[in-house]
């Protein structure tokens, strides 16, 4: 459904000095740099794939998802999303997709939700009872209804987004390019944003790309995940093996019910209690090896936090 | 397209409405004819000026009163915000064309001026009766169709002036600076007519008066009708003109902010 191969975009940006002199300067002299947002980045995504698209600020991200949408042209490579070449915005190609800016809104802001609805179903031509059936689905899932006829400028951000999200997907796009769609909202509206997000995923099929900064998005809907850091691609794989292999392992705490010894096998005490990092294929051995070796009064295995993997994944190499 | 026009209309005036406040206080500060009526009526009270008597004079700043509402358009305000602030790049990923969405927003406003504008027009003949006269049919129609291309020079060149935000900051002061002589060249403050004969000769080859002065004269009856032909052409080659130099700046705008974004 998408395919990248050696996509690259490079800014040019005006330099200027600092102070009066270094602004008078930038009048006679205008000196430019070039800043590669995105350096040879390639991956291909099937179509149904729900995808966490994941780097550290100015990492580009939004620049590569807004290249995929047609809104930037590349300054190389090639890039096809449902079959299209996106730089050309064929009507066609802008009927297959949609792209939702946390923070760039579409929503018509002293009018009723339900009034750009209306519009989108003009603007992208839709046949008015499918149209309308769409719409109460998504009403429906994101529990609009009590909302529908209060002006936008009277809705809470996360009100707002999840009317942002039913205008985006009234057209029912195949691919949805959703950029950081739970900024700012709080834990409820991120948890009901995120559940639709999977459910409309499910029920229409359609692939998502999908950036975040909240790992607890990532982690319950993006089976797969890309990173990229200083534009280039640094990890594409499941999210699971980046815990692995970026994570150190799983964490095995043992609390035993006497004074833990101060190593056992794999373990060492940390706090009082017996903790080893380990692959997961070890956790089964050496939970086997503790049961059997101490009077155990508590157990527990850790996912190492997406946070910390992330963070050790963007030092490196950057 | 043309199937969705009637819901953009629709959604323009619901929008038009919730913005009456504002819409109020800009048709408002477009009254400028109306000071200029009650100055020229005092200035035409001694005698006819340039052969325009009272009548005449109110007539005219009456009619560029109407003009003036009728051919507005604000599509500079919009698109410089839209571009500044990024909210153009939703508007680009739909299947219609922004400048379509614009027209049928500046559109759709005309109702709710209309409505705002009649007590004023009412005041004005209630205070100059003789001013209602019977014009010549052609006068209107042609009157109205130069209306049209009026409107058209007048969005187009907010266009221009509006895109010019995708390359610079300062594209509202330009249009500021471009405002500045159409009030004095396109016969809003003053007729065309009454400028000395060196700035009238100036101001024929100028776009100004095609946007105000020549649909407000064929209206009022003031031209022949050999003249009448003479100046809707003009108007047509500078809506050709103005429209081409806005889609140029358009589209290399639009390929800027797809070389360095939002």
């Amino acid at each position: 459904m998408i395919q990248v191969t050696a996509l690259n975009k490079v800014y040019t940006v005006p330099k200027r000095g600092e102070g009066l002199w270094g602004s008078l300067r930038s009048i006679f002299s205008r000196e430019v740099e070039e800043v590669r947002a995105v350096a040879d980045l390639s991956f291909s995504i099937e179509a149904g794939e729900r995808v966490g698209f994941l780097g550290p600020n100015g990492a580009g991200k939004t620049t590569t998802l807004k290249m995929l949408a047609g809104l930037l042209v590349p300054s190389s490579g090639e890039r096809v999303v449902a079959g299209f070449d996106p730089s050309k915005r064929d009507p066609a190609f802008l009927r297959r997709i949609t792209l939702v800016m946390g923070q760039k809104q579409q929503l018509l802001w002293d009018l009723p939700p339900i009034e750009t609805f209306a519009l989108n179903r003009a603007l992208f031509g839709l046949e008015e009872a499918q149209a309308k059936r769409t719409q109460d689905e998504l009403i429906q899932l994101l529990e609009l209804e009590p909302l529908l006829n209060r002006p936008v400028r009277n809705l809470s951000l996360g009100e707002r987004m999840k009317c942002e999200l039913a205008a985006a997907l009234l057209h029912r796009p195949d691919v949805l390019f959703l950029d950081e769609p739970t900024i700012g909202l709080d834990v409820r509206a991120q948890v009901a944003v995120r559940r639709f997000i999977a459910e409309w995923n499910e029920r229409s099929g359609a692939t998502v790309l999908l950036t975040s900064h909240y790992m607890a998005d990532i982690a319950a809907l993006c089976p797969r995940v890309i990173v990229i850091a200083g534009g280039a691609l640094r990890y594409d794989g499941p999210l699971k093996d980046l815990a692995e292999r970026y994570g150190g392992g799983r964490k095995v705490v043992v609390r035993t019910r006497e004074e833990a010894p101060e190593t056992l096998g794999p373990f060492v005490r940390e706090d009082g209690a017996l903790v080893a990092r380990l692959p997961s294929a070890e956790v089964a051995a050496a939970v086997d090896f503790a049961l059997r070796q101490v009077a155990v009064a508590d157990l527990s295995i850790e996912e190492p936090p997406l946070e910390d993997v992330l963070s050790k994944l963007f030092a490196e190499r950057t | 397209m043309f199937r969705a026009f009637p819901t953009l209309l629709r959604i323009g005036l619901a929008e038009a409405v919730a913005y009456r406040a504002e819409l109020v206080i800009w048709v408002l500060t477009a009254t400028a004819p109306l000071i200029s009526m009650f100055i020229w009526d005092r200035v035409a009270e001694e005698g006819p000026l340039g052969g325009w008597g009272q009548g005449e004079m109110a007539r005219y700043f009456l009619l560029a009163l109407i003009v003036r509402h009728i051919t507005s358009a604000w599509v500079v305000w919009e698109l410089n915000e839209n571009i500044r602030t990024g909210s153009l790049s939703p508007m680009l990923l739909r299947p219609m064309h922004p400048l379509v969405f614009f027209v049928a927003q500046n559109l759709s406003a005309m109702p709710l001026r209309a409505v705002i504008l009649a007590p004023l027009i009412v005041g004005v003949l209630w205070w100059r009766p003789e001013l209602l006269w019977t014009p010549e049919p052609w006068t209107i129609a042609l009157g109205l169709v130069s209306a049209v291309f009026a409107w058209a020079i007048a969005f187009a060149a907010q266009v221009i002036f509006g895109s010019l935000a995708f390359f610079s900051q300062q594209s509202l002061g330009l249009f500021n600076v471009y405002f500045g002589l159409w009030s004095l060249g396109s016969g809003y403050l003053f007729p065309l007519e009454l400028a000395p004969d060196w700035l009238r000769q100036v101001l024929l080859w100028l776009p100004f008066r095609a946007t105000l002065a020549t649909p407000v004269e064929l209206l009022a009856g003031l031209v022949a009708w050999e003249d009448a032909l003479g100046l809707v052409a003009a108007q047509v080659v500078w809506a050709v003109v103005f429209v081409g130099l806005a889609a140029m700046t358009w589209n290399l705008g639009v390929k800027r902010h797809e070389a360095v974004g939002a």
